[in-house]
């Protein structure tokens, strides 16, 4: 079934420039269950126009372009494309129409050539002639037609990936895709490389193509957008032409109102040696790219710091380096003055180092093991729970039931596995065994991710009774709310990087909402700032 | 990973109630399934089904010296189970247990042509160290292997099993030589292992396979050791990040899987076959991932899972004169017996269920 024999002709006259391939998506409506996804958003590109797409992450990016180029069907609302109402039921039925989409990961056969990653599975089944020459100068005719110089015999595995991403385009090219959908295509490339793609989509646009490019980055939509969508919570919350780009306009519709300052009981020392100083810390990603890129950061003892940034920008790498799980390229981590880089992850939290991972299931709890094996987890190989090569099951038991009491853990019961637990209950299995026994820092990464109010508000509750005994915490979240409500400090880590780091009681969610964006406030506004090679911010709107 | 012995007793009887029950009747329905496959086989062979089936049992346990050797065997295949099992829980695939079996069986078989004068009180126990450790040091490469260069275990420990099996052919004929191409002379009788019952033929290997059954299950139910390898099987990321020495625990997993293999090697030359043959192991290496992976790694359902393959092994010894069809038709058996298992979910690779 294609979207040819789908589709019924539209009652109104068709505008003359819809002839080539405007798309209209009008109330557009996506459920997951009790999760609206999508509540009622319209979103048009017009013909030869670069559309930006905007919003944290949850605001419906993903749900709205997964409809627009035929891999989900919305439960209501339409799309019309060249006038007509159209519906598609895969990606290659709206690729016929059009509309292809380049992911961030991208859908590339490293094995094989990039001709034939461009021509595979675009070729009807009955046509069975497979000439090579042909096919590769075919395909390098299209690419050098738009600039993208990629060779066309090279194989995918052995490109990098910039090439990789050229590759794709040409592959949506060379299908004749009118309109292209880029996820978030600056995500792998360093600046040099943003500069060359930003150019090349100038191009695609001046050939009549449209683009719609969905990113987190003021920068790119400032540089080539005609106009802006922004989504927020599944629904429309801005759309801006090019001659209303403001810097305010984008991070206003972006993030909440913060709330006001809630005064602190704590007493943090300012002149207190840092518990945790960080300098200069660089890491590499597991892709290889740079995650941190010299990320300086202190926290004095009794100190609760939010790390506030879109998920990405290297906060995994930061909790995995200081655990001791990622590979350190240079830089120092200094617990108490002693530098622990090349300290084991046991020596570690031997020395009160803590984490909360961002991820409970893939990297804070062994699932098929029971509550009390995980809460015991480090006590075994630091030899607090066995005699002679043996456990002491009773003291693991008793250690279990203390913390499943003072941490509220339901049910109650050490034995029972804990994937059989609610996620709630499992994040508090989490949070319980990182807070007992003094921790002196605690990095924790969404803390409260998909809990109720009652049990966030008690894991909160945790975090300040540690802080108030003196552990440095940093709560890494890109929940701003959640930033703000824990902490005394706020600092913003964009691209490896900490760009803005305030007192709670001078953040503004302006600043911190354009930080997040990659639009540094002023050097003027922290002296952290200042530390931190801010990172290039040009603003052409 | 198996249901059963991963968790402290208190929880085990509380699932005894479902899962247990559960697993039982996959494992009896598979039963069913594979004996009734086999029997279609059978009558497609011409054969009586019932007969032949009558020969197998008849054949393993009908007369002192047959029980003898399906228990013998049985304690083999305990051992290269417990050789699967052990690195199988750290979700490392151990498929070399054959060429660790090979390695025991060549350093026993030193030990033993070394010292011809010791006593065996001495003599015997320093001949099974030295399999343990010729199988611990085997299995201790692929495990290395794994932890600090990232190379697949699968193939390290594969490729080794050739090699264990070619030097073994060499001690046979080169270092050994006996004038016959595939065994060596017998070892000293002080190097053998001391007959349990004498009618039988059942040696020190048969108590000794229940010994590290035991202390299997202690180590992987009750040991430190046992409680890393387990949280490193299941989620090697989180284990690490809590301060568990991944790659250690990896490396000694594996180890102690090669030590029940060589142990097993040990027990085959000084206690089996009283000789070092070459092709002597006969694939029980290899039938030891089938052993552990009816019992669901557990130690304690090694037992049973073993003397089964055990029975087969054996008994298809006699489908040809009592049934009148090639006892290769064993292999068969056996075969189909682990598919069934598989087919019905009754075994499974990796996850145990949750995840």
């Amino acid at each position: 079934m294609t979207a040819t024999d789908d589709a019924v002709p539209e009652a109104p006259a068709v505008a003359p420039e819809d002839a080539h391939g405007t798309i209209r998506m009008e109330g557009i409506t996506k459920r997951y269950g009790a999760l609206v996804a999508n509540d009622g958003i319209d979103f048009d590109v017009a013909s030869g126009e670069v559309h930006a797409l905007l919003g944290e992450n949850g605001a419906g990016k993903s749900t709205l372009m997964g409809i627009m180029f035929g891999l989900l069907t919305p439960d209501a609302g339409r799309i019309v494309h060249g006038g007509r109402e159209v519906r598609f039921a895969s990606p290659a039925d709206a690729l016929r129409r059009g509309i292809g989409m380049v992911h961030q990961h991208f859908m590339l056969v490293p094995t094989l050539t990039v001709a034939e990653n461009v021509v595979i599975g675009s070729r009807p089944s009955h046509d069975m002639r497979f000439r090579r020459r042909e096919l590769e100068a075919a395909v390098g005719e299209v690419a050098e037609r738009h600039n993208l110089h990629v060779d066309p015999r090279a194989y995918v595995r052995d490109l990098s990936v910039e090439d990789q991403q050229r590759v794709e385009i040409v592959r949506l090219l060379y299908r004749g895709a009118n309109t292209l959908i880029l996820d978030e295509p600056t995500a792998a490339l360093g600046s040099a490389q943003v500069k060359v793609l930003l150019a090349t989509l100038k191009q695609l646009q001046a050939s009549g193509r449209s683009i719609v490019i969905v990113t987190h980055k003021l920068d790119e939509v400032m540089a080539i957008a005609d106009r802006a969508t922004v989504l927020k919570g599944g629904r429309n919350a801005a759309s801006l032409e090019r001659s209303a780009f403001e810097q305010r306009a984008f991070t206003q519709a972006m993030f909440d109102a913060m709330p006001d300052p809630v005064p602190h009981e704590r007493h943090i020392a300012l002149d207190a040696a840092p518990r945790i100083a960080i300098e200069g810390l660089t890491v590499a990603s597991s892709t290889g790219r740079p995650a941190l890129r010299g990320l300086d950061l202190e926290l004095r003892p009794g100190e609760i710091v939010g790390l506030a940034g879109v998920a990405g920008n290297g906060q995994t790498e930061l909790l995995d380096a200081i655990a001791g799980v990622a590979h350190v390229e240079s830089g120092t981590i200094a617990v108490d003055g002693a530098d622990i880089v090349s300290q084991r992850p046991l020596e570690r939290r031997e020395r009160g180092i803590r984490v909360i991972p961002e991820d409970r299931h893939d990297a804070g709890l062994v699932l098929e093991m029971t509550v009390a094996e995980n809460l015991a987890l480090t006590m075994v190989p630091a030899g607090e729970a066995s005699r002679h090569g043996l456990l002491r099951r009773r003291e693991i038991r008793a250690h279990a039931e203390q913390l499943l009491e003072r941490f509220d853990v339901r049910p109650g019961d050490p034995d029972r596995r804990v994937h059989e637990l609610s996620g709630g209950n499992q994040q508090k299995v989490v949070v319980a065994r990182e807070l007992s026994g003094a921790p002196r820092v605690v990095i924790a990464s969404c803390p409260t991710r998909g809990l109720d109010i009652s049990a966030a508000a008690s894991i909160h509750r945790q975090i300040e009774s540690a802080a108030a005994d003196g552990c440095a915490v940093l709560v890494i979240s890109p929940d701003l709310d959640e930033v703000l409500a824990l902490a005394d400090r706020v600092a913003v880590i964009f691209e490896g990087r900490i760009v803005h780091d305030v007192p709670r009681e001078q953040a503004s969610s302006e600043a911190i909402g354009l930080a997040m964006v990659g639009q540094a406030p002023g050097a003027a506004a922290t002296a952290a700032a200042d530390r931190s090679a801010t990172h290039p911010t040009t603003s052409n709107g | 990973m198996s249901t059963a012995t991963n968790i402290p007793a208190a929880t085990r009887f509380s699932l005894l109630r479902k899962p247990a029950v559960a697993r039982a009747a996959r494992l009896l329905l598979a039963a069913l399934a594979a004996l009734l496959l086999v029997s279609i086989l059978l009558e497609l062979l011409g054969a009586d089904a019932l007969t032949a089936l009558q020969a197998i049992v008849e054949g393993a346990l009908g007369a002192p010296f047959s029980l003898g050797q399906t228990v013998m065997i049985a304690s083999i295949l305990v051992l290269t189970g417990i050789a699967a099992a052990v690195p199988f829980t750290a979700r490392l695939f151990n498929v070399g247990a054959e060429g660790q079996l090979y390695a025991g069986a060549i350093a026993a078989t030193a030990v033993g042509f070394q010292f011809p004068h010791l006593p065996s009180a001495v003599h015997v126990p320093l001949l099974l160290a030295a399999g343990i450790a010729g199988g611990a040091l085997w299995a201790a490469i692929p495990g290395l292997m794994k932890a600090y260069m990232n190379a697949n275990e699968v193939i390290v420990s594969l490729m080794l099993t050739f090699i264990a099996t070619l030097l073994a052919e060499y001690a046979t004929t080169g270092i050994w030589p006996s004038g016959l191409a595939t065994n060596t002379d017998p070892l000293p009788g002080n190097a053998l292992l001391p007959t349990v019952s004498a009618s039988t033929d059942i040696t020190l290997g048969a108590p000794l396979a229940v010994v590290a059954v035991l202390l299997t299950w202690l180590l992987m139910n009750r040991g430190t050791l046992g409680f890393q390898i387990r949280a490193t099987g299941f989620n090697a990321h989180a284990s690490e990040l809590n301060g568990l020495p991944v790659k250690r625990i990896q490396v000694l997993a594996f180890t102690i899987g090669g030590a029940a293999a060589g142990l097993a090697g040990a027990i085959l030359v000084a206690g089996i076959q009283d000789s070092l043959i070459a092709g002597g192991a006969a694939g029980f290496g290899f039938l030891g991932i089938a052993v552990a992976l009816v019992a669901r790694l557990s130690a304690t359902w090694m037992i049973p899972s073993a003397f089964l393959f055990a029975v087969l092994q054996v008994g298809s010894n006699s489908l040809q004169v009592k049934a009148g069809i090639s006892p290769s038709m064993g292999a068969v058996i056996v075969g189909v017996f682990v598919i069934a298992l598989l087919a019905l979910g009754a075994i499974r690779l990796g996850t145990d269920g949750a995840k």
